[in-house]
Formats: structure tokens, sequence, C-alpha cells
């Protein structure tokens, strides 16, 4: 039975694990969830996501939430076609830093990133007005925490080595649309060159244009 | 060569580390950071930690951060010493189960605790603020919501991740345990509103290897 994704195509975390089922060349069926009649917290929901988030999958009947999760259960599934996306799962080392570049996009990057992406992209479409503070505040928090991108991939062409992983890709959904809001912290080659070398290498492949294309066109 | 933690004592991403290094039976030295000399943004240290954070590990010369990757290492490298806490390698469905525990953790509980624990805690002790009461209820109610969630898993399985307790349980002791000491929030062991979360929660939080960490590392 073909993999089933429940999710919605503009939306961030559903936007990650369609970028990797891209990457690796999985055929899937794609199910909108009707955020805006709260669908997503309906009971029925509820059983197939305890905390009605989106979103997730149905493999065959295996029900699986969270989007990194889902991305590294694809990437393992699906290790022998497309981009590997993680390091030999033997390799104690390597995984580990993968794991770490993992926690890093969720320590240092999504709570920045995301606050923008809800203020001047999330509330705009329910015609709510943007918290211009809170867009400064998580500016100047990202800007900081880049000097450590910086640092890391001055050394590395990826977060956890020089392979691209999905702690990677994980970053592209809210750096794009941060950088469409006028956040272009990720391209300012002056002040980074590395951040700006790596984001550009990702945010041009081929998965994540097809990706943005799909969101753009159902607008 | 042992493996170096480097950290703070009062630093509690430092003490899950520590913790899980017991669980697994793992000697360790603990090298003390001193954060009020700003030792942690140093050149020298970003060198390690390029972000300026504690703690790191240098496990004979590999270095690592970020808490919960340095304890997935530890439990995978250590796997057949000590308690488990880790599935099966070779099931992918029972790996991808553990993923989303851990994830659940990360994404559902640990920023909420965060803000709570800014306005209970934080704010008063460090920026001598009083707490913006509206925020609080706001942050109070989103953790009921996840408790609701969380009661919804631990009503069909023992822990987050299947019948066997994981890392993804073990990893909310850190932030979940100031809940109750420094901000009196007893939720977690509210029997009538979250039975079975209370009874998780008593289950790990008294685990001989976290009370032993918490008197000191």
């Amino acid at each position: 039975m073909t993999l089933k994704v429940y999710g919605v195509l503009q939306a961030t975390f559903t936007q990650r694990v369609l970028v990797v089922l891209k990457e690796k060349n999985v055929s899937y069926e794609f199910i909108t969830v009707d955020w805006a009649g709260k669908t997503h917290k309906a009971p029925s929901y509820l059983l197939n996501h305890p905390f009605g988030q989106f979103p997730y999958i149905d493999d065959d009947g295996f029900i699986l939430y969270e989007s990194i999760a889902i991305m590294k259960y694809i990437a393992l599934k699906y290790r022998d076609q497309g981009a590997p996306l993680l390091p030999d799962p033997g390799d104690l080392k390597a995984t580990a830093l993968m794991e770490q570049a993992c926690s890093v996009e969720a320590s240092n990057f999504n709570p920045f990133t995301t606050p923008i992406v809800i203020e001047k992209y999330g509330k705009p479409i329910r015609g709510v007005e943007p918290d211009e503070e809170v867009v400064k505040e998580c500016v100047l928090g990202l800007d900081s925490k880049l000097d450590g991108y910086e640092l890391i991939l001055a050394k590395q062409r990826y977060l956890a080595g020089d392979s691209i992983t999905i702690a990677d890709l994980a970053h592209l959904p809210t750096g794009t649309i941060i950088s469409r809001v006028g956040v272009t912290l990720l391209e300012d080659f002056t002040k980074r060159p590395n951040v700006t070398r790596w984001w550009r290498e990702i945010y041009t492949r081929p998965s994540w244009q097809e990706v943005v294309a799909s969101a753009d066109a159902k607008i | 060569m042992v493996l170096k933690l480097f950290g703070s004592p009062q630093s509690k991403p430092t003490l899950r580390v520590a913790h899980i290094l017991k669980e697994k039976q793992v000697p360790f030295e603990f090298i003390v950071i001193d954060s009020s000399a700003k030792e942690h943004k140093s050149p020298e240290y970003l060198k390690k930690q390029p972000f300026g954070q504690i703690p790191y590990t240098d496990d004979d010369g590999f270095i690592l951060f970020e808490t919960r990757a340095i304890c997935k290492y530890v439990a995978a490298k250590w796997r057949d010493q000590g308690s488990p806490l880790l599935p099966d390698h070779n099931d992918l469905k029972a790996t991808a189960l553990f993923d989303q525990a851990l994830s659940i953790e990360y994404s559902n509980f640990d920023p909420i605790v965060i803000e709570i624990l800014m306005e209970k805690m934080y704010k008063a002790k460090f920026l001598g603020q009083e707490p913006d009461q509206a925020k609080l209820a706001a942050s109070m109610e989103k953790l009921g919501g996840k408790l609701e969630g969380y009661e919804a898993i631990l009503s069909k399985q023992k822990y987050l991740a299947g019948d066997n307790v994981t890392l993804a349980d073990l990893f909310h002791l850190a932030l979940g345990s100031m809940l109750a000491e420094v901000a009196d929030i007893q939720l977690l062991s509210d029997k009538t509103k979250y039975p079975n979360v209370a009874r998780w929660w008593a289950d790990i939080s008294s685990r001989s290897a976290w009370l032993e960490v918490q008197n000191g590392i």
C-alpha cells in the first residue's frame, strides 16, 4: 500500500517530510488536513496523533508523527535509493554527529525561525497583525546562533560532516519562509560566507525546489 | 581514556548527561566550567562548542555537544551494560517509535516547560522581574493540553516509546523535575487529572541513577 502523508503543503513540518520523500524517490499519497476546519483536533484524528498536529504518516498501517522521526524512518527504510541522508547506522561517531546536528537545528535554529514564520507568514494568512517585537527578538537571537553555524561550516560542507543529512534538510522550510519575509541572515555572504554557501546548496536541491513549487501552486 | 564531561553542577542539561552516564555505568571525569567567568564564551571553548553552550563531552578526543545527542551516543556505545534505554537498532519500527518519543519530549514538553520556568523562576532570580501572569497562564494551559496527549499515549503503553523505558522518558527529568521543585507545579503527579502520566512520572523520577545525580555529580 502506498505511503500516506497527512499534512498541509505550505506547512513547514509537512515540507520536511516531503523533501525527504522526494530525495528518496518514494511514492506517496498526500492527504490535505483541513486545519481551518480544525480536523486535526477531532477525536478521530487524535487517535492517530494524540497531540493534534500535522504531519503524520500511515505506512501500510504503521502510524508515525514528529517530522524528524518520519524523516529518519524514511531515510532508514529506503537506504538503498536516492541520496543517503544518513551515515552508516553502524558508524557510532558519524551517527552521533548527525544527531548533534539535528539537535542543533532544534535548539539553535527552530526556536527563532518558527516564531518568525508564525508572525510574518501564519498570522497574515489569518488576518492577524504580526508582533514585530517578537520578530525583532528572534532575528537578533538567530543572528547570534548563526555565528556557531559559521564556525562549523567553515570546517565541513554540511552540519554533520561532508555529506548532506536530514539535519541540513530540516532547516529548509523555516529558512525559506524567513528569507521570503525579508530576514536575509542566511544569505549574508559578507558576514557569513560559509552559512551562505551551505544555505544556497541545500536550497537549490531539486527535491526542495519541487516542494516549494507544490506549496506555491496550491495557494 | 575516561570520558570527560565539561559542564556545570547547576546546569540541568549537564545533569541530564551525568544521569545517563550513571544509568549506563560509564565512569567519567567531571570538569567544571566556570560560567560566571564566561569561560564558555572564550575562543578556546568555542573551538569545542561553537555555540558557547554547556555541556560538552570529550570521549578520547571525540567531541560531542547537545545533551540528547551525547546521551544517545553513550547509550549506543555502551549498549551492553547498564539499563538498555534504546530500542533494538535492527527493528525499524521500534526505532521510529523511539525517535518519535524523543521528538515529543523536545517539541511538546521542553519548550513549554522552559516558558513556565522563565516566568516562575528565571525572571525573578536572574532579571529581578515580575512574572508575566498572562504568559504564564497561557503556557500552563498549553502544558495541560500536552499532558492530555501524554495521558492518551501512556494509557496504552507503559512508556513513551513502548513498554520499555528509554532515553525519551528519562530526558523529561532534567526540566520536568524543576516544575515541582522551583515552580510548585504538581501537574506531573496529578493522579486525578492524568493518572497514567502520574504513574509514569513516579516511575522515572524514582530511578536510583537519577536520585544519585540529584545529590551531586
